[in-house]
């Protein structure tokens, strides 16, 4: 079997391992509803560790063997590239999210970003992620540490990025479907849910792709991953803490920096990762 | 870097794993002490339960450091390729796992708990994930303090002379109190001034981040000390 079959038939595999999982948890859904917290806590914190156990599974099928799985921290000569995992997010956040606020003259409502709570958000950001990002393996030994792997050589770099960005938020449809399914919102506010993650997602993977690639670890990844859940969060907070008005919208403005921030992020790290293709030895 | 992961794996996994059961401690305290119990929240237990699992889980990370206290070790080490500080970083990431993996164990058992408990109708327990969390830094700072003195002087000897050095400094501070017995009233108001609700937040972070700081000064520390405690191993 040619190299790019037995890739195909690993990914396949981890595919199908995955679909299972996400498959798993429509079905049990009714059980989740019935007992809608034990039930849903510990499978929820299985289907969190999917992707991870999804790939262990593959490769012990296809006797692919568990080497390489990007396991080591590599912090020599790699901590800049820690850094910016950690920073990256929390200034693409506040790019998306800050931004059209001040733009559109309501300064007003960061009254909250005092630098003494700036402080201890970014603080508490720091302990957090240096004890609790340990968690995001979970997803990232499976997405970055074993199907981007397999994805770029039989799609190329931006076909990875792309069909990537498209599982890791397939992967998060039942969540997106949740508020329909319980008659909570309807369907298209469902899809238009999953179309902005698919977006978001697809445009983040990259730089977490090239992070992996980049520091030959998921650890900076899982990093990143962890500031992304947790740097949302911790701008919320500093924003319900200034007087903004109930049901505010700011309209196009916020659009331009939503999309002018993810287009900035692919851009930059597809370049980067198309660059150190070029660069990298050809293998026969 | 591979093998020397694999040699305390091999070496230490049951303690390493230990540290899940150690997690199931608050859930134990409650299933041993289960007459006691009163209502489903037993927050008190709970946290007992917890400092109990935080105790032998200490216990049990600081018994992956003896074995390496030898001479011989210590100086084949220092031949690989790796070097002593290699040997060193492993150990540190193995024991910052250990106390993460517990954490974990800790946070996942309490969730649990929590979940089962509301599903019996009590939704409003609470819960100790905080303070485990604040647990996990504590233990962070406690290895920190500990593997300079193991590798320095031996497992045995260096846990002597730890106590040694926490009984000199708790009599300094028990000094200094009595000494200032008269200004304690102005003391007691600045520590509210400094530890009030504004800054509270900000000096519990900020002392989060102390911990990770000083557990790398301390493999730092470690690093320089380790063949001067090679030279007095076996003695």
């Amino acid at each position: 079997m040619t190299a790019k079959k037995e890739n195909a038939k690993r990914l396949g595999i981890y595919l199908l391992i995955v679909s299972l999982f996400v498959l798993l948890f429509f079905v049990c859904r009714k059980l989740m509803n019935e007992s809608n917290t034990a039930f849903f806590t510990i499978y929820y914190c299985l289907f969190s560790f999917s992707p991870a156990i999804a790939s262990l599974i593959t490769r012990a099928v296809t006797k692919e063997g568990f080497r390489d799985m990007k396991l080591h921290l590599n912090f020599s000569g790699n901590l800049k590239w820690y850094l910016l995992a950690f920073g990256l997010p929390l200034i693409f956040f506040s790019a998306r999210i800050l931004l059209p606020i001040i733009v559109s003259g309501h300064s007003d409502w960061l009254s909250g970003f005092k630098f003494q709570n700036v402080l201890t958000s970014m603080f508490m950001l720091a302990a957090l992620t240096a004890v609790q990002s340990i968690g995001l393996l979970g997803e990232e030994l499976g997405w970055r540490g074993y199907m981007n792997q397999k994805t770029e050589p039989l799609f190329g770099t931006v076909g990875a990025c792309l069909i990537g960005g498209i599982v890791w938020s397939l992967w998060h449809l039942p969540m997106d479907m949740a508020g329909w399914l319980d008659g909570e919102c309807t369907f298209s506010d469902s899809m238009k849910m999953c179309g902005d993650r698919m977006l978001l997602l697809t445009c983040f993977g990259t730089f977490l792709m090239w992070l992996t690639k980049k520091t030959d670890s998921v650890f900076p990844a899982a990093m990143a991953h962890f500031m992304f859940n947790q740097s949302q969060g911790a701008l919320g907070e500093l924003l319900s803490q200034g007087g903004i008005p109930e049901n505010v919208e700011l309209g196009m403005i916020a659009s331009v920096f939503e999309y002018a921030t993810m287009i900035s992020l692919v851009v930059v790290f597809i370049g980067l990762l198309l660059r150190e293709n070029k660069r990298s030895p050809k293998t026969a | 870097m591979t093998g020397l992961v694999y040699k305390e794996w091999k070496q230490n996994r049951w303690f390493i794993l230990s540290m899940i059961p150690c997690g199931f401690a608050p859930l134990l305290a409650l299933l041993l002490l289960r007459e006691q119990i009163t209502s489903v929240d037993n927050i008190a237990l709970r946290i007992g339960g917890l400092i109990a699992g935080f105790l032998a889980a200490g216990a049990l990370q600081l018994l992956v450091l003896r074995g390496d206290d030898r001479k011989l070790w210590g100086y084949w080490i220092t031949a690989t390729a790796d070097g002593y500080n290699g040997f060193l970083r492993v150990k540190y990431e193995m024991i910052f796992g250990m106390i993460v993996l517990f954490l974990f164990s800790l946070q996942f058992v309490d969730m649990g708990y929590c979940a089962v408990a509301a599903d019996m109708g009590s939704e409003d327990i609470g819960s100790i994930s905080s303070i485990a969390l604040l647990l996990g830094f504590m233990q962070i700072l406690f290895r920190a303090i500990d593997i300079p003195f193991t590798y320095r002087f031996g497992s045995k000897k260096g846990s002597f002379i730890k106590l040694i050095c926490i009984v000199i400094l708790a009599i300094l501070i028990c000094a200094v109190l009595v000494l200032n017995v008269d200004n304690m009233d102005r003391i007691t108001e600045m520590v509210r001034k400094v530890f009030n609700e504004n800054n509270s937040s900000l000096i519990l972070s900020f002392g989060l981040i102390v911990c990770l700081a000083l557990y790398y000064l301390s493999y730092r520390i470690t690093c320089r000390l380790y063949l001067k405690g090679v030279e007095q191993y076996d003695s």
